[in-house]
């Protein structure tokens, strides 16, 4: 029993650095996708309310091509949310509060990516990806990204509900640092 | 866009030509085209030939559609410059292997400029505005979300 417990004890560090790592890996894809988004179209041209319009109205464009949905209001209420989204679910991601959901909606959102990118390369459709940002020609390259994101996405979900439950089974939740596992 | 934009004169609309070989009657289509618009019919080719385009990269007849959008004297006149652009006439496979169709020189210069983009999609929309390049876009996009993108353009 004395030899279990550290062994218990330093799988779970390891358990929550991978954790770190994995939630602030999948932060950071989120936001830089949506900077990328949202950046000026331009180099050289400063941010603005203009600027951020214009690379709004290009990534509706970008939406449109994959030609799954019905109207371009549609695709107008998707091009202005979706970047936004991305932006508010990477930044609760890195704060680590309520990660077990935070890391479910990051999993679902990664699945209707990886879905749509499916769906759009069996159809062979020319397009660009649009996804981290406009001149990304859809191709194999996007299926193994958006894959390997998807996969990441499930194992930092695996992850915050196995510490989650294994910090209740020990009965020591306050031993787990806020950031990592407030879910 | 043509009606309420060019027309305007808030875009000014420049068709390029990128005949993919992967599509067997591309090129040929984009000679009639070409041949077109040297008297001046270029749009109503090219409409008709998007419309029929499921047809005619089937059988090839581009003819057809070319002959049924515009009046007699005028596709004689295409006609006459489709002469030695046939379809057994493959196209240029380089700069120093020309086809021998006098069209084809057009063709090759917006292909050039294609890959200098360069194009991975088609069709390909590349935009300039007070003299930045934008981002290239591609696919197929409706006009009214087109239309919001030119607009946030015009807003700067």
């Amino acid at each position: 029993m004395s030899e279990t417990a550290p062994r218990i004890t330093n799988n779970g560090s390891a358990g929550r650095i991978l954790l770190l790592f994995g939630r602030v890996a999948l932060a950071g894809i989120l936001l830089f996708a949506a900077y990328a988004k949202l950046k000026p179209p331009v180099p050289g041209m400063r941010w603005s309310k203009a600027s951020v319009k214009t690379s709004i109205a290009m990534f509706a464009m970008n939406v449109d091509s994959f030609q799954m949905l019905a109207t371009p209001h549609q695709v107008s209420v998707v091009a202005h949310l979706l970047p936004f989204c991305e932006l508010g679910l990477g930044l609760w991601l890195l704060s680590g509060i309520l990660l077990r959901f935070s890391s479910v909606i990051a999993m679902l959102v990664f699945g209707g990516f990886f879905t749509l990118i499916v769906r759009t390369y069996m159809l062979g459709l020319e397009i660009n990806c649009g996804c981290f940002g406009p001149g990304e020609k859809l191709g194999p390259r996007n299926l193994l990204v958006d894959g390997s994101l998807l996969a990441l996405a499930v194992a930092v979900t695996l992850g915050a509900f196995f510490l989650s439950r294994k910090r209740g089974g020990e009965g020591a939740p306050s031993s787990a640092p806020a950031a990592e596992g407030a879910g | 866009m043509i009606n309420d934009y060019v027309a305007a004169g808030k875009v000014y609309l420049i068709h390029r030509d990128f005949p993919l070989p992967m599509h067997t009657y591309g090129y040929e289509a984009a000679r009639w085209v070409n041949a077109a618009a040297r008297i001046g019919k270029f749009e109503e080719v090219e409409a008709a030939l998007y419309d029929n385009q499921k047809a005619w990269t089937v059988d090839g007849n581009i003819q057809k559609y070319v002959a049924g959008a515009l009046s007699d004297a005028d596709f004689k006149r295409v006609q006459k410059l489709m002469i030695g652009c046939g379809m057994e006439v493959k196209p240029p496979s380089g700069p120093d292997n020309p086809s021998g169709c006098p069209l084809d020189a057009n063709i090759e210069a917006d292909k050039q400029l294609g890959n200098q983009i360069p194009v991975k999609a088609t069709p390909t929309f590349l935009t300039y505005y007070k003299g930045q390049k934008y981002p290239a876009a591609s696919g197929v996009i409706s006009w009214p979300v087109m239309k919001q993108y030119f607009d946030s353009l015009l807003a700067q």
